[in-house]
């Protein structure tokens, strides 16, 4: 009975925490709060075109995080999962633009291969930097983002940019190279899905097979892991590969569901959000599913606070952070709790 | 100045580690506190540098009763120590670390060239050789530990206290360190030595006190003693003979050998030119004092660390370059030293531990993945078999005691068809319950044809284990010898202090 009441505040003690400074900040911004409450849930809710917005934003948050999450189990600490996307993005773009004749069937597996071994490349790098080097992965991968990022824009602005317009962009895909809607009359793509596939497959890899069990023993206690024979330096490197290689999925999925181009600023932040996602979601794939998918809610019904209730954005961004202190906090206490 | 320290009592957990010690040191004299591992030396000295409280007894200066709480204390009426592991700021420089703390005319913004002056004085006068510009960072061990000396002297400590001093210098660096203490000793300065090498305390002290599990056994002037009187001091307890038959074995095929295996760190022989062949079945034991080159002789047999020269021969095959995992697949285990790095993964549970070792054995897996009834019921059965005291095989190995720990790593080592077992130090830390429960699996195991290479610091394991005793000291083999009713302790404690056991016999 004691433990459970323990249990239960655990759980709604973050909660009520976070929605009493939401409160708190709305008062001081000096909104009505019944009408931002309104907007906000009108935004996650209102009608299917919203509720498929919030999967569409989920989709590379979750795919990343799934990444992240990944890196972290064997203690590559991948903070490029910015940069991985983009570099994905790009492979995948480049695939689609001078191979747009080729049948959907071939080209989309195409588009994903190009963008899985563009990012798994791009966190290759500072992986096998740290494991022959020692070299520090964090300050690596998180400088590799600007490289990526320019890489961009320096492309859409000379190699593949559309001749037919002005603004620095790639030209639109050929159909062939969509990947079709979920649901008709939103822009809710087949990704989703995809990315749902692919935590039950990233949950089965590490939790169920020996080399997932390297990986992990790796990242718990790498010199044990060494002493029994594993061989950390190649697990290191294969977590790095399979980290930078999700990210780069999210790139695919963004260019080939939801813009069908590559252009700047595609990516809404979704390479730092996702450490978040896989910190929040324990790094366990059915925690990384839940936060991505609450996240996208919350980017969601911010943008519709918004406009209907004129909250700046903002604030999303400054409740998301309240979030990360609250739970490293309650994590902090609960394993105080167990310890004691 | 003198100082004494008087029946001094200190208990760690309920665990007595001094029991009524006395000591004393007095100016320009150096005071060598001889033990083994564990018998309170370094206890007794935290103490009187305030690190530690003491429960009872009394410290008094020239008479007068002190109470030291804190080093600041300590450091206030003149007594400093030079601890095993230098404190030292690498980026900064010698001159910024010996000030470091200090409130110096002008702070915060001190005079830097009267105080590297003041230094080169000390310096010169002791015959130091420290530079105070340099960096920290691009020094020796050697001129570290110089630094550190410099560090006291230059706040006018007039009792200084080594921990371990030699045990970080190679044989040139302590030759010199001997002439600084000389020099110290002549300017009047009380000089402590905290050691374990009796060939040391006999080069370089006025008086030695012996301690032993907490108590002190000997003091004495040092041309009242002599070695073997030190040895069997330090080591003492009644040691019990064999306890086992006197065993023989076919060593025309030895299970393991060695040949001129040498391991070299930093330009030094760790391991040099080590020979040892073991036949099937054989415990031997290898003695010696901590860091003597016990860490790489086990690593180099295991594979986790290669020999620089030499080679490795498992039952006559040559294994110098074969990778850890070989040696383990073909029969080959460990029980490492410090089994929180080497052995256990503390934040999984027991049967991901076991799994550590076992995620590549077929039995473990079905259709590629993990077979969890298997891991199940292999870790459960291993529980009972070797008694581990845990509420379940789900709960993370990091809660239970480490004796249970340590039978676990056992047990999982021993599931296996062993031919050769490198146990390094396997019952350190562990209470006699757990450390009898493991000799005896080591006996048995031994009993089934299992080679085992104990190596140990504790020569009590030693010598009721091992059919035969070899002396590890700097890295060398000083011989190897019967564990059988000739067995002499003095002879042990000879070798343990560097002397080859052929020139003892002549």
């Amino acid at each position: 009975m004691k433990t459970w009441m323990h249990k239960l505040v655990h759980f709604v003690w973050p909660v009520v925490a976070v929605f009493a400074v939401t409160v708190l900040l709305l008062l001081l911004i000096g909104v009505d709060l019944a009408q931002a409450f309104r907007g906000f849930f009108y935004g996650l809710f209102g009608n299917t075109f919203q509720i498929g917005e919030i999967f569409v934003k989920s989709t590379p948050l979750l795919l990343a995080g799934l990444g992240c999450s990944i890196g972290f189990h064997c203690g590559f600490i991948n903070l490029g999962a910015e940069g991985q996307l983009y570099i994905g993005a790009l492979a995948s773009s480049v695939v689609a633009i001078f191979l747009g004749d080729l049948p959907p069937a071939i080209l989309i597996p195409l588009m994903f291969a190009a963008g899985f071994i563009a990012g798994g490349i791009w966190a290759f790098i500072p992986g096998i930097m740290k494991a022959k080097y020692g070299l520090s992965e964090v300050i690596m991968s998180i400088m590799f983002n600007y490289i990526a990022i320019q890489l961009i824009a320096l492309s859409i602005r000379t190699w593949i940019k559309d001749p037919d317009y002005p603004f620095p962009m790639s030209s639109l895909f050929a159909e062939n190279a969509c990947l079709p809607l979920l649901i008709p009359h939103t822009r809710l793509h087949i990704g989703f899905f995809m990315a749902l596939v692919f935590a039950a497959l990233v949950y089965l890899f590490l939790w169920k097979t020996a080399r997932g069990f390297q990986i992990r023993a790796c990242g718990c206690n790498p010199r044990a892991s060494f002493c029994v024979g594993v061989n950390v330096n190649r697990n290191i490197i294969l977590s790095s590969l399979l980290s930078g290689g999700f990210a780069g999925i999210a790139g695919f999925v963004e260019v080939a569901g939801v813009q069908h181009r590559l252009i700047d600023g595609l990516s809404s932040n979704y390479g730092y959000l996702a450490i978040m996602v896989a910190l929040l979601g324990n790094n366990h794939p059915a925690g990384v599913v839940v936060t991505a998918v609450l996240l996208g809610a919350l980017d969601i019904g911010g943008l519709a606070m918004q406009r209907q209730a004129g909250v700046p954005t903002s604030l999303t961004t400054v409740i998301l952070g309240i979030i990360i202190v609250v739970f490293l906090l309650r994590n902090h206490y609960s394993t105080r709790m167990k310890e004691a | 100045m003198h100082i004494s320290m008087r029946n001094i009592h200190k208990s760690f957990f309920g665990a007595p580690v001094l029991v009524g010690v006395d000591f004393s040191i007095d100016s320009g004299e150096v005071h060598s506190l001889l033990g083994e591992n564990g018998a309170g030396k370094t206890t007794l000295m935290n103490i009187l540098y305030g690190l530690y409280e003491k429960e009872e007894g009394e410290i008094a200066m020239d008479g007068k009763p002190v109470e030291i709480h804190n080093p600041a204390d300590a450091l206030s009426i003149g007594i400093g120590m030079v601890h095993q592991h230098f404190q030292l700021v690498d980026t900064l420089t010698v001159s910024e670390n010996i000030t470091l703390g200090l409130r110096e005319q002008g702070y915060p913004f001190p005079d830097r060239k009267r105080i590297d002056q003041r230094i080169r004085t000390l310096s010169q006068q002791f015959g130091l050789d420290v530079h105070p510009e340099k960096k920290i960072r691009g020094l020796s061990v050697g001129e570290r530990q110089r630094v550190e000396i410099m560090k006291l002297l230059y706040r006018s400590a007039g009792i200084l206290i080594f921990d371990e001093p030699t045990a970080v210098l190679t044989p040139p660096e302590i030759l010199s360190f001997f002439d600084v203490l000389k020099e110290l000793r002549k300017a009047g300065k009380g000089i402590v030595i905290i050691t374990h090498k009796i060939s040391e305390v006999q080069m370089i002290s006025d008086r030695v006190t012996v301690l032993r599990d907490g108590r002190r056994v000997l003091q004495c002037r040092l041309e009242e003693t002599d070695e073997a009187a030190l040895s069997n001091a330090m080591i003492g307890r009644t040691l019990t003979r064999p306890r086992r038959q006197k065993r023989t074995f076919d060593p025309s095929v030895p299970r393991l050998e060695l040949r001129e295996a040498t391991v070299c760190r930093r330009k030094l022989n760790v391991l040099d030119h080590f020979d040892l062949s073991m036949a099937p079945g054989e415990i031997v034991g290898i003695a010696g004092v901590d860091g003597n080159g016990q860490q790489e002789l086990a690593e180099a047999v295991v594979g986790i660390r290669k020999v620089t020269s030499g080679s490795v021969l498992f039952d006559g095959e040559d294994i110098t370059r074969n990778s850890i995992i070989d040696r383990m697949q073909s029969g080959m285990g460990y029980i490492p030293a410090d089994r929180h790095h080497d052995a256990i993964l503390l934040s999984m549970n027991l049967k991901q531990n076991l799994l550590l070792k076992k995620h590549l054995d077929r039995q473990y897996l079905k259709h590629g993945f993990i077979n969890g009834r298997k891991t199940d019921s292999a870790t459960k059965q291993l529980i009972r078999a070797f008694d581990v005291k845990t509420p379940s095989e789900n709960i993370r190995i990091r809660y239970l005691s480490g004796g249970n720990q340590q039978k676990f790593v056992l047990a999982r080592e021993l599931d296996s068809d062993l031919r050769l077992l490198v146990a390094f130090q396997p019952t350190r830390g562990l209470d006699i319950g757990a450390t009898d429960f493991i000799q005896k699996q080591l006996l048995a195991l031994a009993e089934k044809g299992v080679s085992i290479l104990l190596i140990s610091t504790d020569l009590q394991e030693i010598i009721s284990l091992s059919d035969r005793i070899s002396v590890l000291y700097m890295g060398k083999n000083m011989g190897i010898v019967d564990n059988d009713e000739n067995l002499s302790i003095d002879v042990l404690g000879a070798m343990m202090g560097g002397r080859r056991h052929e020139d003892l016999d002549a």
